[in-house]
């Protein structure tokens, strides 16, 4: 069994809420794909923006928490905020292209068509 | 990590893309001892789907998602697999400007570097990678490019590529002549080692002179040191690689403090028939601003038409529903900005940056303008522009409600084309190499790659970086002996 960094571990759960956020129609198992295709990538990110990403991702993580988590990421995927606007959009990006290139019949709530 | 390998040859290539493939074949043909050091693997044609995901994996660096930090960051990729960028770019080919390789000579005071030469040179190349038209008409993404330029009476042309067609072909699929089908096996016929997996991390200087290159070889039962003996060592890993080993390696003079890259803005458009091709991008670009703004068309699977849209997705996410009907398009420009490549003690990346100046958002933002009116004569039912905040954009009015609206800080800024960052000629101010690529004060570095471009083309790139790395090349023949 693989390792997750500290980076993926952090990422996971912020990853797993923007997702559900924006696509709310998503099966289960897709957001899961979707969070683990999104840590290998944030994982094997150039050193000094992982480093970035990490502190970003453990900023939000600390505050994401208990039943601040869904006000939170709502506010976040809302609002672009300076530099977790752009953990935001990596995010985003990283999950849509995953998303519709895997099961291209989606429909743009996550929802099967 | 375990063991040590060592290693010996004649010249040393670090890289395996344009520059590097071509540098091989010509010196292994000229006797040389070559190694070709490649990081990533080889990766055959039709391994992985052209622009998926997956290539991205096994055949980018850090699968793609790198960025030029600055306000805004601008994402760009860079090949990491036998071939380089040749195994993943769009295969569109123009040749060295002529104005363009004026320039460099005059203002970068380039030795012996005559235009002439240049498209001799550009000759050979060409008919080694199969440059050339399609045989029939082209994809309908592409068609609708330039119908629309037609349309405004703007000037636009079908880009050659290097391909190779079926015989009798009427359609534009054909066989990419990328590095690991022309000039890497040709080096390899002529004798010279290839090796995949191994990065180079620094080379040893001692008195103006590499002795050693530290290395590491990914194997089957993970990671070994390697320690590479040589005459001479060619460094050609690309605009970001080569001035990261050369300042690891301690060498900095004017090494990676002019990146230049062509920055792009997007949007993707909406017809009223299936129009999209998942696995290639159009061939016409539209010339009629160049060489400061160009317009052309971007690989646009489902997975990139949702990537286009999702900066906006509250209203224009439905449409992603209707891929099939829809793709993306690019508006690039010739930047008067510079970058910076600064290798970090410790890390394995090197910090890299960027600075747009206020000319270049300018640019940026009636690129755009201009290419939403340019899907619009083509026929677009709805546009839409890849920032935050983007109207739709269905009529020509709408256009200037999106060039209010526009922020470049807003947009996701790309860029496929990275050059610069050790400049080649004999300007003791600007350049890195002198007029054949050698690193100023050592006695056997030279680059010979995208990073000697002295500014951007305002091309595509590989036609400019080949001929100067077979120009180099040669000389370097003419100069130097093999050992046997």
């Amino acid at each position: 069994m693989v390792r997750s960094s500290l980076l993926e571990r952090l990422a996971a759960p912020l990853a797993a809420g923007l997702i559900r956020h924006d696509l709310p129609g998503l099966p289960d198992d897709r957001v899961a794909a979707t969070v683990r295709f999104v840590q290998r990538r944030l994982s094997g990110l150039p050193s000094i923006i992982r480093f970035g990403v990490t502190v970003i991702s453990g900023g939000l993580g600390a505050v994401a928490r208990g039943r601040f988590a869904q006000p939170v990421i709502a506010t976040i995927a809302r609002r672009p905020l300076p530099l977790v606007g752009e953990f935001v959009r990596l995010v985003r990006s990283l999950s849509y292209a995953y998303v519709w290139e895997t099961w291209p019949e989606t429909a743009a709530d996550g929802g099967q068509r | 990590m375990t063991g040590i390998e060592r290693l010996d040859c004649e010249v040393l290539i670090v890289g395996s893309g344009a520059g590097g493939a071509a540098t091989a074949a010509l010196l292994a043909e000229a006797g040389f001892g070559v190694l070709v050091a490649e990081e990533g693997p080889w990766v055959e044609q039709g391994e992985v789907v052209p622009f998926s995901l997956d290539q991205m994996d096994r055949q980018y660096r850090c699968g793609g998602v790198t960025a030029a930090l600055g306000l805004p960051s601008i994402a760009y990729t860079e090949g990491r697999c036998a071939g380089g960028g040749t195994e993943v770019n769009s295969g569109l080919y123009r040749r060295p400007p002529a104005e363009v390789v004026e320039r460099w000579r005059d203002r970068w005071q380039i030795r012996d570097l005559d235009p002439d030469d240049l498209v001799a040179i550009a000759e050979e190349v060409e008919k080694e990678l199969s440059v050339g038209p399609v045989p029939g008409p082209a994809s309908e993404p592409s068609r609708l490019l330039g119908a629309g330029a037609d349309r405004l009476g703007w000037q636009h042309g079908e880009t050659p590529r290097w391909m190779t067609y079926p015989e009798g072909a009427t359609g534009w699929r054909g066989e990419r002549q990328s590095m690991t089908r022309t000039y890497l096996p040709r080096a390899m016929r002529a004798g010279a080692q290839m090796r995949t997996g191994l990065t180079v991390e620094r080379l040893e200087i001692r008195h103006g002179r590499a002795v050693e290159a530290r290395a590491t070889l990914q194997g089957a039962d993970g990671p070994r040191s390697v320690r590479i003996t040589f005459n001479h060592v060619i460094v050609c890993g690309g605009a970001i690689q080569t001035p990261a080993l050369l300042q690891r390696s301690g060498l900095r003079r004017n090494i990676g403090r002019t990146l230049a890259v062509h920055p792009t803005v997007k949007l993707a458009a909406r017809f009223d028939h299936e129009i999209n091709v998942p696995d290639d991008v159009p061939i016409h670009q539209v010339k009629e601003f160049t060489p400061a703004l160009s317009f052309g068309g971007s690989a646009s699977n489902p997975g990139l038409v949702a990537l286009a849209l999702s900066d906006q997705w509250p209203t224009f996410g439905p449409s992603v529903e209707d891929w099939r009907s829809m793709s993306v398009y690019y508006a690039a420009i010739t930047s008067e900005g510079k970058g910076r490549v600064q290798a970090i003690p410790g890390l394995r990346d090197p910090l890299v940056t960027y600075r747009l100046t206020p000319g270049d958002r300018q640019l940026l933002r009636s690129g755009l303008a201009r290419l939403a009116l340019l899907m619009l004569a083509a026929g677009a039912r709805e546009v839409y522009p890849s920032f935050r905040g983007a109207p739709i954009v269905r009529r020509a009015e709408d256009v200037a409600t999106m060039q209010e609206r526009f922020s470049i800080a807003k947009a996701p800024v790309m860029t496929v084309h990275l050059c610069s960052t050790a400049p080649l000629g004999d300007h003791e101010g600007r350049c890195a190499v002198d007029s054949f690529g050698r690193v100023h004060g050592t006695a056997n570095v030279l680059v010979n790659d995208a990073s000697l471009l002295p500014d951007a083309p305002g091309v595509n790139p590989q036609g400019s970086v080949m001929a100067l790395a077979v120009r180099n090349a040669r000389r370097f023949i003419s100069v130097e002996r093999p050992r046997g």
